[in-house]
């Protein structure tokens, strides 16, 4: 797999922007464990410094230095993401293999199930989730509750692919070499729907960072804990746009936006790589 | 390469835009011609259940919509600031101040001669009884407790006189019908009489007692038009001249940001709160916007104080020491940095520092609150440090230049006087006297659990204290301290009066702020008003504190005339038990950022002329259109 | 015929799955909630003043009826479901003594009014260009829309609307930032209504054609460039078939049809978005009673919203569904086929 990932580095350019703009907001994350100042401590700078001056990305009107809050923040942010998608992996693969190797009605009911919480507005549920836990929310908990709910998408794309595995003829030869579901479905058909897990998982983050932000900017979230959407919510609070503090909306802005389209260009380029059929289009188009 | 229309004006954009800029002059409310309106802000929002205008029923529909500023009416007003003749006190219904029996327990108001409800019939004493009776026979009521438990029995011997009979000695019983930004108002009796069950009524169209009628409302309760009454010289308010505007109109502007956004397109003359920084950017940006003060703090002292309301019955916060040591680890500096950007007023005693009350309470109390010695069991300390108001504006001058005074006098107006020093070794030594001790770095109560204290704030809708909130816990928790900000929201006053707190950032102190009585508050916090845990607290002692001797004190106070000069004596023994005890930690004034546009409308009051409060949700603002004159 | 009934039927049994666990979850997190709402509201009711124990004692125990937490937890459960389908949530606790229901009668056609608009808009615009993208991968113009549609469709909804609103209410004012009509305007079907409304929608439909046209834009080029490669494409294009005529015929109607399965399934994350567009922009819909009824504490009115906005999803789902056979044949086929199978 790896071998795969330095190829696509090298021939696809997309793949290879996403790698790298993906890559600079790990290297923001990474760098609040150098953080000079305690996270949550406001006043620590002077207020409503412009970037440059001393501060990189200026400061806010709260006396914090907007670079080390961003690191704080995207820190955060995509151990929510990562946690909320490791979860819901576990959610995804389990109904998906099952529900394409069984077939039949467990497929039915499981696909009926999962089709629901397709559809099924989920900001409203996690609102609702927010109003009667109020400040008992943590952020673990909200973590559990978005991956308890956003499997779904992932399940059905899993389970196209364990359907057409179950037709392959070393399917066959497990199940007469007297191999349990669970074993067949873990040892022999996982590494095979691990590609699509892979572009899924990414989708997956962008999905569930999205969520995360837009309920930090309404507040429905553990205000305490910097993220990349309570930035914006404390600079909402201070009006800084009409202020003229516009860095500091900019900086969560830009990192947020840098994040997704990293990561929706290495799940475009990846699902490119896995669907053989585009891929010659993209060779002809190329021509 | 800053966020302004002033830059981007210079910007191709904005160039090309000029060509089109008549659009920006588009007519905000169709139909009314804006030099005759005036919009002002609403800070209730959205209203819900937008049709309805029954002020008499509990907890139903929006109170300033303009209804209690526009259309209601009640025996007296008394002004916060100035007055608008120079005198605090007005009487409104009545044609003098209330008359009480030598041991009061008996109150007779006379009432004025021509004042008419909009719908033509006359305003009489039966109106007042009225609204008394009702009251005293309607649970559902929103005043019936307060009648209820005072009041034996109301009569009118005539059509200008009512009698109160009180069941118990009350010399502050007038203080119900004085408006305070509220009271209690007079229903219409020709009106409420044909109604079974009042609780049910909506009373839409409302009738007004006042200078203004309903016109027209969203029913989505954004906005609310009322319009001058053509006979508005039937009104109290005619006494004071005819108000300016034709039509008022009460919005629900929506959050911060966008009220200082309308106000720079003209479309919100005045915005009843909005962030320190909106502030900062009209006064910068706007011609026309202008806050009470010219310059720093711009912002309308209220006569309320911001502080830290412990829960006292939660066992925490029952001992002295614990609740000293918590305030004695506050920095107040940056406590007045982080919520008013330094321009708070600061007060080390619980009684807001505005108004007449510095001269009354806080200056003649100074030398005292100096030399009071505090025993921490290790050591006897003097907590009080004087000038830190003096000290803030001296930090802010370099930047702020001359918005900040120089003039001593003014600075402790504005900024305060002294407050507690920041002793983290007199907190440690209280703390530890009651038991807790310091285990690596961490503090734990004396049942050896982490030391957590959360701290109640009501989030965006107050931003000022929500972030003297946050400053607060960051203080306590460098100390090693479990502290952190509880953001409330709308439950906050659900849960102030349920007692779901540990300690939050609000008020339990309210005052007249031109008049040194503190009945207004004071009365309420008699342990008899107390509830049990798990009930519902009536105003406004949400901390739960009782005491004897604050109980003996009311109780003198109660037998006090409302003029009397012992009211002052009362007031400072008030302030010096709050000192012993530090049932709550007081901060500072609460500071209203009301701008007020004068693009349209002059004659706002403000610090040179402060002939009332401007801040839009005070009934007392009505006294304002009186003076409003369309600009030239 | 009979295919479309038995598709009809399925998707029926679908909705009503939906709504089924959908409202389940609400009732599980209402009920798994360590607060206790009844307490709660009578502390909000009895704010303002003393109310004698037995009075709270009668609301203690019409509230315990009005959010089913009478009985045992099946008989609870039961009253719930009760009084969803009949639509009564009880009054709202911030505008005692509305009904619940009126509120989102109120508010329901704004929410609705400015979805359609929008995600029709969104849905068209971004379809169109992405299949012109499609199947002419080396236009520049195309090219330039496609980086604009990837570098807008990451960016969050509400970065989106704030930065539409801050250009077009602050740095040049000529659109309405709050509302859905203008003040002192008779809600009624007047022309200056009408047009008010369509001046208010303005920023926020376009926000929301802004946030979600480009994730149209690249799923329908991605569906045409392979849609492009099929044989039948290919014939046509030897055959002399007219460009315009193939692109219409053959390419787009195939390829439209994952992507209003894919509107479908997307709906419930447009209405998402939309609390937020409504959230910003001040605008009187379902999204920001939601939001106020948090901020407020309401606790019948957030069940209510709630409750409401998963029917009304799903049955818009449901609707399109239904319409889908009608664009493309090939669902009622694969239908059949499954049918058989």
């Amino acid at each position: 797999m790896f071998a795969v990932l330095g190829d696509l580095l090298r021939v696809n350019r997309e793949f290879a922007l996403g790698v790298l703009l993906t890559g600079i907001v790990v290297v923001v994350a990474l760098a609040s464990l150098f953080s000079p100042y305690p996270p949550l401590d406001v006043y620590v700078v002077p207020p409503d410094v412009p970037p440059g001056e001393g501060f990189l990305l200026g400061t806010t009107s709260r006396g914090q230095d907007v670079f080390w809050q961003l690191a704080e923040a995207t820190r955060n942010t995509l151990l929510f993401g990562i946690a909320v998608a490791a979860i819901s992996r576990v959610i995804a693969l389990t109904v998906g293999l099952l529900a394409g190797y069984l077939g039949g009605a467990v497929d039915r009911i499981l696909m009926s199930i999962n089709d629901t919480f397709i559809v099924v507005p989920l900001f409203p549920i996690l609102v609702l989730f927010y109003f009667v836990m109020r400040d008992r929310m943590s952020w673990a908990m909200l973590a559990l509750v978005m991956a308890c709910l956003g499997w779904a998408y992932d399940a059905r794309l899993i389970r196209s692919v364990a359907m057409s595995l179950k037709t392959r003829e070393f399917t066959r030869q497990a199940v007469f070499s007297g191999m349990s579901t669970w074993q067949i479905v873990t040892q022999e058909h996982l590494p095979y729907v691990l590609p699509i897990v892979f572009s899924t998982t990414l989708n997956n983050l962008n999905w569930s960072i999205g969520l995360e932000v837009t309920l930090s900017v309404l507040g429905f979230t553990d205000v305490n804990t910097p993220t990349i959407g309570g930035m914006v919510f404390w600079a909402n609070q201070h009006t800084a746009l009409v202020a003229g503090i516009w860095w500091w909306i900019a900086a969560p802005v830009v990192l947020i936006a840098t994040l997704f389209i990293g990561l929706f260009l290495i799940a475009a380029s990846v699902s490119e790589y896995i669907d053989p059929r585009s891929r010659l289009a993209r060779i002809g188009a190329a021509k | 390469m800053t966020l302004t229309r002033r830059s981007a004006l210079l910007s191709p954009l904005a160039l090309t835009a000029l060509a089109h800029l008549p659009a920006a002059a588009q007519e905000v409310i169709a139909g009314l011609p804006r030099r005759e309106t005036i919009i002002l802000e609403n800070p209730e929002g959205t209203i819900r259940n937008s049709g309805w205008f029954n002020i008499w029923a509990l907890n139903a529909g929006g109170q300033s919509t303009g209804l209690q500023q526009l259309t209601l009416d009640t025996l007296w007003y008394i002004d916060p600031d100035r007055g608008i003749d120079g005198q605090a006190w007005d009487n409104s219904l009545a044609a003098a101040p209330p008359e009480y029996n030598a041991d009061f327990t008996e109150m007779r108001v006379r009432l004025r001669d021509g004042i008419f409800w909009s719908d033509g019939v006359e305003f009489t004493s039966a109106d007042v009884v009225h609204t008394v009776q009702t009251q005293i026979a309607h649970r559902t009521l929103r005043w019936h407790a307060i009648l209820a438990l005072n009041v034996e029995q109301v009569t009118a011997p005539d059509a200008r006189t009512v009698v109160f009979r009180l069941r118990r000695p009350n010399s502050r019983f007038h203080a119900q019908f004085t408006v305070r930004w509220g009271a209690i108002w007079i229903m219409p009796k020709h009106v409420f009489e044909r109604q079974a069950d009042p609780a049910r009524f909506d009373f839409n169209p409302p009738i007004s007692l006042s200078a203004y009628v309903l016109r027209n409302f969203d029913p989505n309760g954004k906005w609310y038009i009322w319009e001058k009454r053509q006979d508005w010289r039937r009104t109290s308010l005619a006494r004071f001249g005819e108000p300016g505007p034709r039509y008022a109109v009460y919005v629900d502007p929506g959050p911060p940001d966008r009220r200082v956004i309308s106000q720079l397109n003209h479309e919100l003359d005045v915005i009843h709160d909005t962030s320190p920084e909106g502030v900062f950017t009209l006064a910068r940006q706007s011609q026309t916007a202008r806050g009470w003060f010219r310059g720093l703090p711009y912002a309308h002292p209220d006569p309320t104080l911001p502080s830290v309301i412990f829960n006292h019955q939660n066992a925490l916060f029952q001992n002295r020491d614990v609740r000293w040591a918590l305030a004695l680890l506050i920095d107040i500096r940056a406590v007045s940095m982080a919520s008013y950007r330094g321009a708070a007023t600061i007060s080390a005693i619980a009684i807001p520092p505005t108004g007449t009350h510095p001269s009354d309470y806080h200056s003649a109390l100074e030398p005292w609150v100096a030399d009071f010695e505090l025993d921490t069991g290790r050591q006897k300390i003097k907590p009080y440090e004087a000038n830190v108001g003096r000290a803030i504006a001296d930090s802010l001058r370099p930047s702020m230049r001359d918005q900040i005074p120089t003039d001593p006098e003014q600075i402790a107006r504005s900024f305060g006087l002294g407050w507690w020093r920041m002793n983290q070794q007199a907190a440690a030594e209280l703390l530890e006297r009651a038991g807790f001790r310091r285990v690596n770095n961490q503090w734990q109560t004396a049942d050896g659990r982490p030391f957590s204290v959360r701290l109640m704030v009501e989030g965006e809708a107050r931003p000022i204290m929500t972030r003297a909130g946050t400053m607060i816990v960051q203080n306590w928790r460098q100390f090693g301290i479990d502290a952190r900000v509880d953001v409330a929201q709308g439950t906050f006053f659900d849960r102030r009066g349920a007692g779901d707190f540990d300690t939050l950032i609000g008020w339990s102190v309210e005052t007249y702020g031109g008049h040194p009585d503190l009945s207004y508050f004071l009365d309420s916090w008699h342990s008899a008003y107390v509830a049990q845990p798990g009930q519902v607290q009536p105003l406004r002692n949400w901390g739960r504190w009782r005491a004897p001797e604050l109980d003996a004190l009311i109780e003198r106070m109660r037998t006090v005339g409302f003029n009397d000069p012992r009211t002052v004596e009362v007031g400072k023994d008030f302030a010096k038990l709050m000192v012993r005890e530090m049932p709550i930690i007081p901060l500072m004034a609460y500071n209203v950022f009301t701008m007020m546009d004068e693009h349209f409308w002059t004659g706002f009051p403000n610090a040179e002329n402060p002939y009332t409060n401007p801040v839009t949700n005070w009934g007392n603002s009505r006294y304002m259109f009186t003076r409003l004159r369309p600009r030239a | 015929m009979l295919a479309y009934g038995r598709h009809l039927l399925k998707r029926l049994g679908q909705f009503v799955l939906v709504v089924f666990i959908g409202v389940n979850i609400t009732y599980i997190v209402t009920h798994a909630t360590p607060i206790n709402p009844v307490e709660q509201t009578i502390a909000a009711v009895t704010n303002f003043g003393n109310t004698s124990p037995d009075a709270i004692e009668d609301m203690r125990r019409s509230l315990k009826a009005l959010y089913g937490l009478e009985g045992n937890i099946w008989e609870q459960y039961v009253g719930f479901w009760g009084r969803v389908l009949v639509g009564d949530f009880g009054p709202s606790l911030s505008a005692f003594p509305t009904p619940v229901s009126t509120l989102i009668g109120r508010a329901l056609p704004w929410t609705i009014g400015l979805l359609l608009v929008a995600t029709v808009m969104a849905w068209l615009l971004g379809n169109l260009l992405g299949g012109l993208a499609g199947y002419f991968p080396r236009s520049r113009t195309f090219r330039v829309v496609g980086v604009i549609a990837m570098a807008l469709h990451p960016i969050p909804y509400y970065i989106v609307a704030f930065v539409l609103l801050i250009i077009f209410g602050f740095l040049w004012p000529i659109l309405p930032i709050a509302g859905g009509s203008g003040m002192n305007i008779r809600q009624a079907f007047t022309a200056e209504f009408v047009l008010s409304t369509l001046k208010h929608s303005i920023l926020p439909a376009l926000s929301l054609v802004l946030a979600s046209a480009g994730g149209w834009f690249i799923g329908m080029r991605a569906l045409v460039s392979n849609v492009v490669t099929e044989d039948y494409v290919t014939y046509a294009e030897l055959a002399g078939v007219p460009k315009r005529r193939i692109l219409g015929f053959y390419v787009m109607r195939n390829a439209l049809a994952p992507q209003l399965t894919g509107l479908a399934m997307s709906l419930g994350a447009i209405f998402n978005g939309a609390i937020i567009t409504e959230q910003v922009f001040g605008y009187p819909g379902v999204g920001t009673l939601l939001v106020e009824a948090v901020h407020k504490g309401d606790y019948s009115l957030v069940l209510g919203v709630t409750t409401v906005s998963i029917i009304a999803v799903a049955a818009a789902v449901f609707i399109i569904d239904l319409l889908a056979p009608l664009i493309d044949p090939r669902v009622r086929a694969v239908d059949t086929a499954e049918a058989h199978a």
